[in-house]
């Protein structure tokens, strides 16, 4: 199998001493940034886009990927002993896993989940190595007109995914969409959106809208609304799994790695259909003892999610690396990290890098097993961050935010335009508008112009050209069925929520 | 609050009115910001203008939805955080202290150079957030801003200002 052979290779380029560092880095800072509230993995690599001009692209990657897993390690111990989520694709953990916490059964839940996602994170990183040359024998062949209809659908998915209200989502996606056009267009040399401001020439940088959107936005919305009640952290020991739980949890794993892995690879699908769908079957599965602990505590609810959690952010790599095509804020901004080195995912990159991409691949299965080892024997560690006091937490994370993007040009003005960008992600936090769609929207809408605008040069202006492929046809059909799916369920959401309300 | 009829009047308008209109105005900024871009379109297929109008366009549509769906009385969930009472009234003395220590801070910067900016930074954006124990604050912030600087800049090679950068009043010597 070729595949076998450059993954091999890419071992070989992952356990070089540096690497392995790196990746140690990756995964530590990933669960630290996953457990604490208030940043994420999106930001953190953004934070790091600057630092790493003089890193080599193969090490960079390797610490994003593991800064990318951490992440989803960090955020199910937040949901288990502090009940409420750090990162939205962990909510569905809180249900069950806090309650086993509250019960004296917080080890479990921290160990099923630890161990769930070094399980599911390992197939779904065995099924990325699988499935990424077969979409890109299928990519080569892609025109820009593919192209375009791709991004379409991933512009729609998210934002109709990422949000109850579809005009909100959409709403972020334009905001996104807008400051990507900023600057001086890659064609034609001529100036878009700059108001004759020199500084908008280049356009906003992506580290700035992903650190004002993400940290800024998210301290100012802290500071209007701060609980001020210390949050409440379940004591916890060292994670570990009696044989009871053993044998309650292996079947949950599989299933929500089965479930997790092919929505992570859509567009728009995330983490968070997959960890709910998860939830549910095995509240439909559980018998006995589940069935009766169901709703107060009970380990498959813990298991289920955080595999399809972690196998949903291999899947996630899969169209970002052979298509291109960021499918969450952090894929996004490990797109920008590409460009940055002047590299393009897509079927080329593993023609022309498969060093890069293989060393990457292979490094995520050894960050899995750090993860693992990370998260067992140092759960009580964890558990102490979650302790920071708030308003040193925050105000760490903004003087992190200013320190990164004053580090990129050294100017004051992009720490103005930081203050700007955080006032609008409070607004959007504060009224529901969802960022991710935002970030990808900056991120992947000049990438679409640039298809459309190929497309239609091919066809000399024609606009059928646009619906010149199956794949395209296909992919638009798509892309507007993601868009009127959440309409028509809006509608039926709204006839429900009058009933409840005539109930009060 | 205010007097019945105050709210009477007002009882249309909604904090997040303003962000439908912004998206909406946004829209109408986008079409007529671009329309003085001009190239060569014949010689390129598409010019400059045209995938900005699409978006602009796009933008107007939305913001039209999203302001009526604001004067139907629809409403944004806000986002959910561990460190967010969901019951509480906006703070707005919180989100001015944190605003104007930002802004203050990027006043200060080139002056006071990274050390004392971020230590000052530091300490008053936890005390705007209610930091009990201000003398730990402080030294928190100090120990932050010299930690950073040596990371930073002699570690990473990144730089950061050093402070007593007076251009402007007086020309810098090199």
């Amino acid at each position: 199998m070729e595949s076998f052979r450059l993954l091999i290779d890419g071992f070989g380029g992952a356990l070089t001493p540096v690497n392995l560092m790196y990746a140690l880095i990756g995964v530590t800072l990933g669960t630290l940034v996953g457990v604490l509230p208030g940043i994420g993995p999106a930001m953190t690599v953004a934070l790091l886009l600057p630092v790493t001009f003089t890193v080599p692209p193969t090490s960079a990657f390797i610490m994003f990927a593991g800064i990318y897993y951490g992440g989803m390690y960090g955020g199910s111990t937040t949901s288990i002993l502090l009940n409420t989520p750090g990162e939205s694709s962990s909510m569905i953990t809180a249900l069950e896993g806090n309650k086993m916490a509250r019960r004296g059964r917080a080890a479990q839940a921290l160990a099923t989940a630890a161990i769930g996602s070094f399980v599911a994170g390992t197939i779904a990183t065995g099924l990325l190595v699988v499935a990424a040359p077969a979409v890109v024998a299928f990519a080569i062949s892609f025109g820009p007109e593919d192209y375009f209809a791709l991004a379409l659908l991933a512009f729609t998915a998210v934002s109709s995914v990422l949000s109850r209200s579809v005009v909100r989502g959409l709403a972020s996606l334009g905001l996104g969409l807008t400051i990507g056009l900023i600057g001086i267009d890659q064609q034609t040399g001529q100036a878009r959106l700059t108001f004759g401001v020199p500084q908008l020439l280049d356009g906003i940088d992506v580290v700035i809208v992903a650190v004002g959107l993400f940290a800024v936005g998210e301290a100012l919305y802290v500071a209007s609304r701060l609980r001020h009640t210390p949050p409440e952290v379940v004591p916890v020991g060292r994670a570990w799994l009696g044989r009871d739980d053993w044998r309650r949890s292996w079947r949950p794993w599989l299933r929500g790695t089965a479930l997790g892995f092919p929505f992570g690879a859509l567009p728009g699908g995330g983490a968070e259909i997959p960890t709910f769908l998860s939830y549910a079957a095995e509240k439909r599965l559980a018998r006995g003892v589940a069935r009766e602990e169901y709703g107060k505590g009970a380990i498959e609810g813990v298991a289920g999610p955080e595999a399809a959690n972690n196998a949903s952010a291999a899947g996630t790599l899969v169209p970002l690396l052979t298509l291109g095509l960021p499918t969450s804020a952090t894929a996004a901004i490990m797109l920008a990290a590409f460009q940055q080195y002047g590299l393009q995912p897509g079927p080329q990159l593993f023609d022309h890098n498969p060093a890069l991409v293989w060393s990457m691949i292979a490094s995520l299965f050894i960050g899995n097993t750090m993860l693992l080892v990370l998260n067992l024997p140092l759960a009580p560690l964890w558990a102490r961050v979650l302790r920071v006091p708030r308003p040193y937490l925050y105000a760490g994370i903004v003087l992190f935010a200013a320190l990164g993007v004053y580090a990129l040009n050294g100017t004051v003005v992009d720490l103005v335009v930081l203050y700007l960008l955080g006032l609008l992600g409070y607004a959007m936090r504060r009224f529901g508008l969802p960022v991710a769609p935002a970030v990808i929207g900056m991120i992947l809408g000049p990438m679409a112009e640039i298809q459309l605008r190929r497309a239609l040069a091919i066809g000399a202006g024609d606009p059928a050209v646009l619906v010149g492929s199956p794949t395209a046809v296909v992919l638009l059909a798509l892309a507007a069925a993601a868009l009127l799916t959440p309409v028509v369920r809006t509608v039926l959401g709204r006839r429900k929520l009058l009933r409840t309300s005539r109930e009060d | 609050m205010s007097a019945p009829d105050v709210r009477e009047k007002r009882r249309w308008w909604r904090p997040e009115l303003g962000l439908a209109l912004l998206v909406l105005g946004l829209g109408v900024v986008v079409v007529l910001g671009t329309l003085d871009v001009s190239a060569a379109a014949s010689r390129l297929g598409l010019g400059p203008r045209f995938f900005p109008t699409l978006v602009g366009g796009a933008m107007i549509l939305i913001g039209l939805f999203y302001v009526a769906d604001v004067l139907r009385g629809g409403r944004g969930d806000p986002e959910e955080s561990e460190d967010i009472d969901p019951d509480a009234p906006a703070d707005w003395r919180s989100v001015g202290l944190v605003s104007g220590v930002f802004l203050g801070f990027t006043a200060l910067l080139n002056l006071v150079g990274w050390i004392a900016g971020a230590a000052l930074l530091f300490f008053g954006l936890s005390v705007a957030l209610g930091a009990e124990h201000k003398v730990r604050a402080a030294l928190l912030g100090a120990a932050l801003g010299v930690g950073t600087y040596l990371l930073f800049v002699k570690g990473l090679g990144v730089s950061l200002p050093a402070g007593g950068d007076l251009s402007g009043i007086v020309p810098s010597a090199d």
